[in-house]
């Protein structure tokens, strides 16, 4: 019974956008002995609650990003725990992420990266206004075989393209996967730029994710 | 004869009869096709008000629009209170680097405000327009709404988590901006534009809620509209879905409000008509889907479907993408000017 209810209090934090509560009950559950994956889970469960009301404007992008900071909140103390778990066996796979040059729109982007990490990925953030030349160098840094670029703005998408005109300029295209997403991308456009795939939110590129680097 | 741009925009600004739907882009419309015909292209254009002004002509001579605009980035006032600006080169807008501002500190409002930065530059603009192109378009000076501009000084994160949080802190920002609004519609107005655009593009419910837009965005607009004070007719711009807050941005006191194809025009329009509220919508053309991706037939449909919706005078959504094909825009004013009222 204790399980149950340090996990839905663990969701309501969420729901509540309170990030402290997050912080604190993650610490709770896992002293608790809770397992972290099922903690992560209902913390993922209270931002798809949130994502359906934002779909309905009923909740906006204000409690989104507060929820969001949140579910970090309570994911830096969750995720160490299931690092360790994870160590044997499987590698966690690096992807880069970041919004491209000449934008600065953070959250969604910044909601794919956290999906991202909880699915397992190693997900290195490099942030927003991210050059081409940049996603190249940190990927080859990182041994990172994903490349995953946002832009948010009609007059910014052209430079998904930029990103890979520019792999291809240096002949290293086909060594990256590279998926777009953002609210101005659509999946006419990635097939256009030639992408490897379009993540229309943040689940949808997990599993994208996951079914172009073959893993469960 | 027919009635020219400035005359049909004139008129249905000030609640007259048009001889034909205005065709207009409230937001910016350079693309680099237009950059080519005029041979004045971004980043000198936007610092340089001759080169600014032959840029932003093309869209009454090549494009003809019944109305120009100035400038084409949403950076002018946030650069001179000291934001950090990424310049976009030729083929991007500028945007903000860093912000000027930390939450918490004072936005001190720069001293002679509008002649810093790009203002001058803008002004200059202007007045070229008005001799190139003013006789028969409208030119319109554009300028940033306050909670905008204070998303753009103290950074868009901050500003949307304090809206929740700590909402008292931002006043100090919204008010420094509407101050500073306050001075640059007035030397637009000086240098002779016809018209003001206001564009609060983060005051959208994509950003915030109602009661934020309620209790922070629209009090300032409204304040920097009173200030205007009908000298030069107002349009509003705002982004996203605002079905929710239409009456408020008319209850502003814009001559026309510009909103994007995901309002639902139909009941906005019932809502006014209901209320009793005569200002125009303009709209409400996709720019991705149809000006950037679609044919000269999805746009021609795109207008007939505006028009059926029930909007006063077309105008895409918002910012028109600088990749947009030439003959799609031309298609735009083409298919707006054949319809029969």
């Amino acid at each position: 019974m204790a399980d149950k209810d340090i996990l839905s209090e663990l969701k309501q934090s969420i729901l509540d956008f309170d990030e402290d509560a997050a912080l604190e009950l993650a610490q709770e559950s896992l002293a608790q002995g809770i397992d972290p994956v099922e903690a992560v889970g209902v913390l993922a469960d209270g931002l798809n609650e949130l994502g359906v009301k934002f779909e309905r404007m009923e909740v906006f992008l204000p409690e989104i990003m507060l929820a969001s900071d949140a579910f970090k909140n309570a994911l830096s103390v969750l995720e160490p725990e299931i690092k360790k778990k994870n160590t044997e066996g499987k590698k966690a796979i690096p992807i880069v992420i970041g919004t491209v040059q000449g934008d600065i729109h953070q959250v969604g982007k910044d909601m794919v990266a956290t999906f991202l990490a909880t699915a397992g990925f190693e997900v290195y953030d490099l942030g927003v206004d991210v050059a081409p030349s940049r996603f190249l160098e940190e990927a080859k840094r990182l041994g990172a075989k994903v490349i995953a670029a946002a832009s948010l703005m009609s007059t910014t998408r052209p430079v998904q393209k930029d990103l890979i005109d520019f792999l291809e300029a240096k002949g290293v295209r086909d060594q990256f996967i590279v998926l777009v997403g953002g609210g101005v991308v659509t999946q006419e456009w990635a097939d256009q730029i030639a992408a490897d795939g379009y993540g229309q939110d943040a689940i949808a590129t997990v599993n994208l994710a996951k079914r172009l680097l073959h893993v469960a | 004869m027919g009635m020219t741009g400035k005359e049909r925009l004139t008129a249905l600004l000030s609640g007259k009869d048009v001889d034909r739907i205005p065709v207009l882009s409230v937001c910016q419309y350079v693309t680099y096709g237009l950059m080519e015909k005029t041979g004045a292209y971004w980043p000198e254009a936007h610092y340089d008000g001759e080169k600014m002004a032959r840029l932003s002509a093309g869209g009454a001579e090549i494009l003809h629009l019944d109305a120009v605009r100035v400038p084409y980035c949403q950076t002018v006032e946030a650069e001179i209170y000291g934001s950090a600006i990424k310049d976009g080169g030729r083929t991007h807008l500028p945007s903000i680097a860093k912000p000027a501002f930390s939450l918490g500190e004072e936005p001190r409002i720069p001293e002679n405000f509008t002649a810093k930065g790009r203002i001058p530059a803008v002004l200059d603009a202007i007045r070229r327009l008005k001799q190139t192109v003013g006789a028969e378009t409208l030119v319109m000076g554009s300028l940033v709404g306050p909670f905008s501009v204070a998303a753009n000084i103290i950074g868009v994160s901050a500003l949307l988590k304090a809206s929740l949080r700590k909402p008292e802190q931002l006043v100090p920002y919204f008010e420094a901006a509407e101050k500073t609004a306050e001075q640059y519609a007035q030397a637009i107005i000086d240098a002779g534009a016809d018209a003001i655009v206001i564009e609060d593009m983060m005051a959208s419910l994509d950003m915030i809620s109602p009661k934020t837009y309620q209790a922070m965005a629209a009090p300032y607009e409204k304040q920097l509209i009173d200030f205007i004070g009908g000298r030069v007719p107002v349009i509003i711009h705002i982004c996203g879905k605002l079905d929710q807050v239409m009456k408020d941005v008319a209850a502003t006191g814009a001559a026309a409000i510009s909103v994007e194809s995901a309002v639902d025009i139909p009941a906005a329009k019932e809502e006014f008509r209901q209320a009793g509220i005569t200002t125009p919508i303009l709209g409400a053309v996709h720019p991705i889907d149809v000006l950037l991706e679609g044919s000269r037939e999805d746009v021609r449909e795109a207008v007939q479907q505006s028009v059926a919706a029930g909007v006063d005078a077309i105008s895409p959504d918002c910012a028109i993408a600088p990749d947009t094909p030439l003959e799609n825009l031309l298609e735009l004013t083409k298919a707006a000017a054949e319809l029969d009222l």
